[in-house]
């Protein structure tokens, strides 16, 4: 690998041990995958330390008190629970205590508190052609596909991103890996707007479904607000591990079809209707309609101001059924401005939940942390949702029954205590 | 006949041990029961990974899979090298980087029709090579 006369300099521990060290990491991996010099990184999203990993904390510990800073404007990722206010989840005490300590941390390096798989909804939003790292596979495609950054699917390496500001320059960071590979039109798209969000969901996960790790283009979509290309993203991230798409007429890096795919000719067509879409919504639910529910969530991917402005309209003088717990997720950001806003409390009186920093996939309520703190397992019975990531994953990691469905007959199915279908 | 694979080293070092075959994708979020380091589900359902060679075709799945690794390895519950098919996805690679677990990536598929779980084999990736041990597989054992 070439390196400039500064990173061989880092590398020999000029700048002291530690950023050696991380950059050591980064090199042996670039060298891995053949690349042949570095990239200085913009923005980092960094993969915050979550105390139902053993030895996570301590780790994250020892690595801020090696006198590492971030090098670069860098937010964090999810943590296990809502950190403002630990009871808000019902997380055991011991484990929130624990998470605190990473919070102590991660202010120590410098890095935002934001606690999100949405940063692009905190303020982070990379301009076109900026080489970035983050982790969040559902925040890497918004950046790639949406922002035109330039973004690999990172993992744990992402930290020694965020001190060095450097990342082998492979993947996505290089302009001839990032052609269309996959062609999809799609036909007959519902689009009344407190509707589509399952749509989208859907659509990206067929979508994800058939491409794997490949790049698809999706043509014939309609103009949408941002939440809902958050939504498309998170979806294909979930069933395949799609970390970049091209929406024709929509996305930067596609003004035509020819412009999405570099040139080149797709490798396969495919038309999408809405019979794959229903076909996809029922392989996932495998609650009945009408079946007794306990849990109710929205907020996956995080939601914006906007969707919790919406979600305090609908709730507005309306209670939640008894035997329903129901989370809205968001970020601590948009939960303040949502605050500042009055949203929260309307929302609130309801009997509903907005959390912050977390979410039930993420929470205590895993299988493998239950089995640690002796909890009850399942935590979740019966669960509604408009969002396939939550559904796959809750399924998975939680072992709940899932139902997916519009996300007006997700608020009329908290009211009612029972799974309403789309 | 020496049965021997060529590939790219990922993670270098040198290590023997007995092998798990899994013929297709694998991903260490969802496919290993965390708390006991065995495989979850399939063909080798309830094979311990620990102190193993774990050959798959590619990775699959979450970046969570980088975490459960490092989880299994500080639980000393951990393969002890890799072998796949295709390039890792890079949160596989940067797991098998931090915890210095061998890897060896690009080997040719015919590596599933030569090996059986069970088989002892060399894993030297910093010379590119898997070699079967003589007499270590399980038709050679039943041979005699």
């Amino acid at each position: 690998m070439r390196l400039t006369e500064t990173e061989k300099r880092m590398l020999e521990g000029q700048f002291g041990e530690a950023l050696a060290k991380s950059l050591q990491y980064i090199v042996q991996f670039g060298e891995a995958f053949d690349a042949e010099q570095l990239e200085d990184i913009r923005y980092c999203h960094y993969p915050a330390e979550m105390a139902i990993y053993e030895g996570s904390i301590e780790e994250l510990q020892e690595f801020a008190a090696e006198q590492n800073v971030v090098a670069i404007p860098t937010t964090s990722s999810t943590l296990c629970a809502d950190m403002q206010c630990p009871e808000k989840t019902g997380i055991p005490l011991a484990l929130a205590q624990n998470q605190s300590k990473a919070c102590i941390a991660h202010r120590k390096l410098g890095i935002q508190p934001t606690y999100t798989c949405t940063p692009q909804l905190n303020g982070a939003v990379p301009a076109f052609g900026t080489p970035i790292a983050s982790v969040e596979s559902s925040a890497i495609i918004f950046f790639n596909s949406l922002l035109g950054a330039r973004a690999n699917r990172g993992g744990l390496f992402t930290k020694f991103s965020a001190v060095t500001g450097k990342y082998p320059k492979m993947g996505y960071m290089l302009e001839e890996n990032r052609a269309g590979q996959h062609q999809f039109q799609v036909e007959d798209f519902p689009v009344n707007p407190m509707e589509n969000s399952l749509w989208w969901s859907a659509l990206g996960f067929v979508v994800g479904s058939h491409v794997g790790s490949d790049v698809p283009v999706v043509c014939d979509l309609p103009v949408a607000p941002i939440e809902r290309w958050i939504t498309l993203g998170a979806a294909m991230a979930t069933s395949g591990s799609v970390s970049l798409f091209h929406a024709v007429g929509h996305t930067p890096e596609a003004h035509t079809l020819d412009m999405a795919f570099q040139g080149k000719k797709p490798n396969s067509t495919r038309t999408i209707g809405k019979k794959e879409l229903v076909s996809a919504i029922e392989q996932m639910t495998n609650l009945s309609s009408n079946e007794k529910i306990d849990f109710v969530c929205l907020g996956c991917p995080h939601y914006s101001l906007e969707q919790l402005r919406l979600a305090a309209a609908w709730l507005q003088g309306k209670k939640i059924d008894a035997s329903v717990r129901f989370w809205i997720c968001t970020s601590r950001m948009v939960r303040s401005m949502a605050q500042s806003s009055g949203y929260i409390k309307t929302i609130e009186e309801s009997g509903t939940k907005v959390i912050a920093d977390t979410c039930p996939v993420e929470s205590h309520m895993r299988i493998s942390t239950c089995q640690e703190y002796h909890l009850p397992i399942p935590q979740i019975q019966a669960l509604v949702t408009d969002s396939f990531k939550m559904a796959r994953y809750t399924k998975d990691l939680i072992g709940c029954k899932v139902g997916l469905t519009t996300t007006e007959k997700v608020f009329q199915s908290a009211l009612e205590g029972r799974y309403l279908v789309w | 006949m020496v049965k021997e694979f060529h590939g790219k080293g990922v993670v270098k070092g040198v290590v023997t041990a007995e092998v798990v075959i899994i013929p297709h994708s694998f991903s260490f979020l969802g496919d290993v029961e965390m708390n006991l380091g065995t495989i979850l589900a399939g063909e080798n359902k309830g094979i311990p990974l620990k102190n193993k060679i774990l050959i798959f075709t590619e990775s699959k799945g979450s970046s969570g899979g980088c975490v459960v690794l490092l989880t299994l390895v500080k639980k000393q519950l951990s393969p002890v090298g890799i072998v796949t098919v295709k390039m890792p996805d890079y949160n596989l690679a940067e797991g098998a980087i931090l915890s210095h677990i061998p890897f060896l990536a690009n080997v040719s598929p015919d590596i599933f029709d030569s090996l059986q779980t069970g088989d002892q084999a060399k894993l030297d990736t910093i010379n590119g090579i898997i070699t079967l041990i003589p007499n270590s597989s399980q038709r050679s054992k039943e041979a005699l």
